[in-house]
Order: C-alpha cells, then structure tokens, then sequence
C-alpha cells in the first residue's frame, strides 16, 4: 500500500465514532444501574421497615395470645398446634432475615459494574485521543508505529481496569454463607 | 447486664438485620458505619465483641481489626468477620490480622447467635 492510499482521515473518523457511541452507551448503562441502586435501596428500606413493624406486631400478638391461653384450659394438642405455629413464625423470620441482606451483595455487584464501565469510558477516551494524533501526512511506518503504540496503551488501561476491580461476591444464590472460627 | 456487640458494615440493611437478630438474643448492639466510625465507637466504651465487614469506605474491615489489635484493650476481644468475601486468601489475610472467626454473607440470625454465644456467652 503506497502512503497516498492510507485512509488516515477514514481511520480517525472510525476511532472517534466508536468512542463517541460506545461512550454514549456507557452513559445510559451508568444510568441505568445508578437508576437500579436507588430502586433497589428504596425497596430494601421500605421491606426493612415493613419486616420490622410486622415482627412487632406478631410479638404483641403472640404476648397477648399467651395471657388468653394461659386463662383457657386448652388441650395438650391446642398446645402443641400454638408452638408449632409459633416456631413456624420464627423459621420464617429467619428466613427473612437472610433474605433482606440481598441489598447488601447486589449493591456491591452494581458498584463493581459502574467501575467496570466509567473504566470503559476512559479506555474509549483514550481510544479516540490516540486516533486524533495520526495525520494523514504521516508516513506508512509512523501510523503503524502509532496504532501498536496505541494497541498497547488499550491492553495496559484494560488490564489496569481489571486488577482495580477484584471480585467480591462470588455468591450465586441467597442461602447463608460458611461460618469459621480460628 | 447484656453483653456489648459492635456490629460495624456500610449497609444499612445489613447491620438493620445484624441488630435485629443480635437485640432479639439479648445483647446490646452498637452500629458504625465504617472502620473509622468503628474505631472511634470501639474506643469511647467497652465492647464484649466485634462483628466487622471487609468491604468498607474509609477504613475496611483488616485495618480495623489491626488497630483495634494494637489498643491494649482490645488485644483479647474477640472480633468475627461478617463479609460477602470467602476466598481462603482473604481468610488468612483476616486471621493474619487478628480475627477470631470467619463468617459469610449471607447470614442466619440462628447460626449467627450460636457463634456469637460460642465466642461471648450468653
């Protein structure tokens, strides 16, 4: 290929579409997961404070339950039916309990991704930065010496981005974690 | 006299279920927000046990744990990790630090009381 045939100005242009559009993705995927965290930290406090107020409630109830029952000569079987719901309640509100700490793992997962795609957005900055450097004056070997100089600065921030985001939820479902004692 | 926990994790729901579960067994919970939050509650009073996550703005759970460690009085109160982290590095990075025990996010209120009743009675 002879210097007047590279498409310099053709190869800028494609540099700085790419990062224009892929940035203008990024933006709406931010968007989006900034969007679910506040859904997501609005449902968890209104589920906290509804567990809480329903919890409440019940002790009340089983308290009162309890003075009635205690005035009452129920039989052994009424008796053993009021524990089983009562420890039914209590299996339950355990469960609950390990459930509504889904916010806790999620928000974490949500945070790793908006690091992962503000990273991105820089990697496609630098992307369309590094294209505006090549001229269509330069020589054959001067573009081929930019693009691997180029190639090689993507390769380094990616690789930058992916050791800044360390995985810490590796959890696949909601059900309670190990326990260890040193 | 109910025993002191300090319950330390950014999320507010986590440490909402932390102290639900640990009030309802009878002890007393102290919530902070983050290491350094955790430090300085550790410090103005005495606490029978720490339960602290890893992943925190400020100050992450490893440091609190080494400056806790290096106050006098905190060299023999126990202190459990409550984290979504389980990989066996960052275990041994929280053993390394001081940590009594190793504990997984999600948690479950009972599990959770029958360690903490095993580390500082009842």
């Amino acid at each position: 290929m002879g210097i007047k045939n590279l498409p310099v100005t053709e190869l800028r242009s494609l540099l700085t579409a790419v990062s224009e559009h892929g940035t203008q993705h990024l933006i709406e995927v931010e968007a989006d997961l900034m969007q679910t965290t506040f859904l997501l930290s609005e449902a968890i406090e209104k589920l906290g404070a509804s567990f809480m107020a329903i919890h409440g409630a019940v002790m009340d109830q089983q308290k009162e339950l309890s003075l009635i029952t205690n005035q009452l000569n129920l039989t052994k079987d009424d008796i053993e039916k009021l524990d089983g719901i009562k420890q039914k309640i209590g299996q339950e509100v355990n469960a609950a309990v390990t459930g509504l700490q889904f916010q806790d793992l999620t928000s974490q997962l949500i945070n790793r991704t908006i690091k992962r795609v503000n990273g991105l957005k820089e990697l496609l900055d630098a992307l369309a930065s590094h294209g505006n450097v090549m001229d269509p004056g330069h020589e054959h070997e001067e573009i081929a010496r930019l693009l691997e100089e180029m190639n090689k600065n993507l390769s380094m921030r990616s690789h930058a981005l992916e050791g800044g985001l360390r995985r810490a939820v590796s959890q696949h479902d909601m059900d309670s974690g190990d326990i260890e004692l040193f | 006299m109910a025993k002191t926990i300090l319950a330390v994790d950014d999320s507010g729901s986590l440490r909402q279920m932390v102290a639900f579960s640990l009030t309802a067994a009878g002890y007393q919970v102290v919530q902070a927000v983050d290491g350094v939050d955790g430090l300085n509650k550790a410090k103005g009073q005495t606490v029978d046990l720490v339960l602290t996550d890893q992943n925190m703005p400020n100050m992450d759970g490893l440091t609190l744990i080494k400056n806790l460690r290096g106050l006098g009085t905190y060299q023999k109160v126990p202190i459990l990790m409550l984290t979504t982290e389980s990989s066996d590095e960052m275990k041994a990075k929280g053993k390394a630090a001081g940590a009594n025990g190793w504990l997984v996010k999600p948690f479950d209120p009972k599990r959770l009381i029958d360690v903490v009743q095993k580390v500082i009675g009842q």
